[in-house]
């Protein structure tokens, strides 16, 4: 688990190269000061997937913030070429979704394209930067199948559905077993709650 | 199936670690400033992509019933992009059930016009007057508007 973004946390974003798409101007201009407000210096806008697919060939990318409802081809499509033919240096970066309204059909499409975090619109610098603080940081492991390309989508290893055995070699039972040691005494619980001075 | 499980290199882990830079508390204040300096003309292109979704998809429109559903909905999405500078007036959430009945009558394939017209209604009215009035008056109009856009997912109701 990733720690929380504290308004005294230090960030420094100033080498970052940042890829932001969005065919709405207004959206982009937004997303453009919002990102350079947090200090990126290396700021690429595009207003196509077309565009961006251009960017994506030529440079090296840290972190891509892609609009997902766009004509002609979306952020999703967008984000399943990057991971399929991004090349080795950008196929597996960070990769934050926005998007105002999800489409029934896209639900699926939007858990499987790929992408690190789903945003929604309107963004606030707040939340944009609690998420990029949170992709920096994770320790997901990338998966890499016919299927599906991205980050691993089972982070939170509760186990595998009610009623089946779970698919992972290392899946546990949703049943507690029996206890192995005697049940803790009421003073050994209330040690350890007591609030105790520490040196650091 | 042939599963290959990896952690790949994270260079945006690298370097937002490295020295020098911002507290976050600062670089939020920073962007809220910069998205401030668009206030005006995000509020310019709301009203554009409002008047647009009028004269495509009106009452008045001759050529509504061409019209596509994804470019109803792209339009509605552009309000939503927008949304943060009106807020208070209810035009985002309203943007948000104008999408959500662009996809709806996308799935079934059919426009809703009664409903179409009583969004576009109710754009134009929280546009104008949304912010000043009263909160449980403007919830119960949102809370209609999401009524009649979810009225054929009665699962999600």
């Amino acid at each position: 688990m990733t720690d929380a973004l504290l308004p005294s946390t230090r960030i420094n974003l100033e080498r970052a190269t940042v890829l932001v798409l969005d065919d709405n101007g207004a959206s982009l201009d937004i997303l453009s000061q919002v990102v350079s407000g947090f200090g990126v210096k290396q700021l690429h806008r595009a207003e196509s997937v077309a565009d961006a697919q251009s960017l994506i060939r030529t440079k090296t990318f840290d972190l891509v913030i892609s609009d997902v409802q766009m004509p002609v081809t979306d952020g999703i499509e967008f984000i399943e070429w990057l991971r399929k033919e991004g090349g080795e240096t950008n196929r597996y970066i960070p990769v934050i979704l926005v998007t105002g309204h999800t489409r029934t059909s896209q639900v699926y499409k939007l858990r499987d394209a790929g992408a690190n975090y789903v945003v929604a619109k309107p963004i606030t610098p707040k939340v944009l930067l609690e998420r990029i603080f949170w992709v920096a940081r994770e320790e997901r492991a990338f998966i890499e199948c016919e299927a599906y390309i991205g980050p691993d989508r089972r982070f939170k290893h509760e186990g595998p559905p009610p009623g089946t055995d779970g698919r992972r070699k290392d899946d546990l039972p949703a049943e507690v077993g029996e206890a192995q040691t005697p049940n803790m005494t009421d003073d050994e619980i209330a040690n350890m709650m007591r609030p105790a001075k520490v040196q650091v | 199936m042939n599963v290959r499980k990896f952690r790949p290199n994270n260079r945006l882990s690298t370097l937002i670690k490295q020295k020098g830079g911002v507290l976050a508390q600062d670089a939020i204040a920073a962007a809220e400033r910069g998205v401030e300096s668009l206030r005006e003309s995000s509020l310019a292109a709301l009203d554009q992509t409002l008047a647009e979704i009028d004269r495509r998809f009106g009452k008045d429109a001759l050529g509504r019933q061409a019209e596509t559903f994804d470019a109803l909905y792209l339009l509605g999405s552009r309000i939503i992009d927008v949304g943060a500078f009106v807020s208070d007036s209810g035009v985002d959430k309203a943007a948000v059930s104008l999408c959500t009945l662009a996809d709806d009558c996308a799935e079934t394939g059919a426009w809703r016009w009664d409903a179409v017209d009583v969004h576009l209604n109710a754009l134009r009215l929280l546009r104008s007057v949304g912010a000043s009035l009263p909160a449980d008056q403007r919830e119960a109009m949102l809370e209609g508007l999401y009524q009649v856009s979810h009225f054929h997912r009665p699962e999600e109701a």
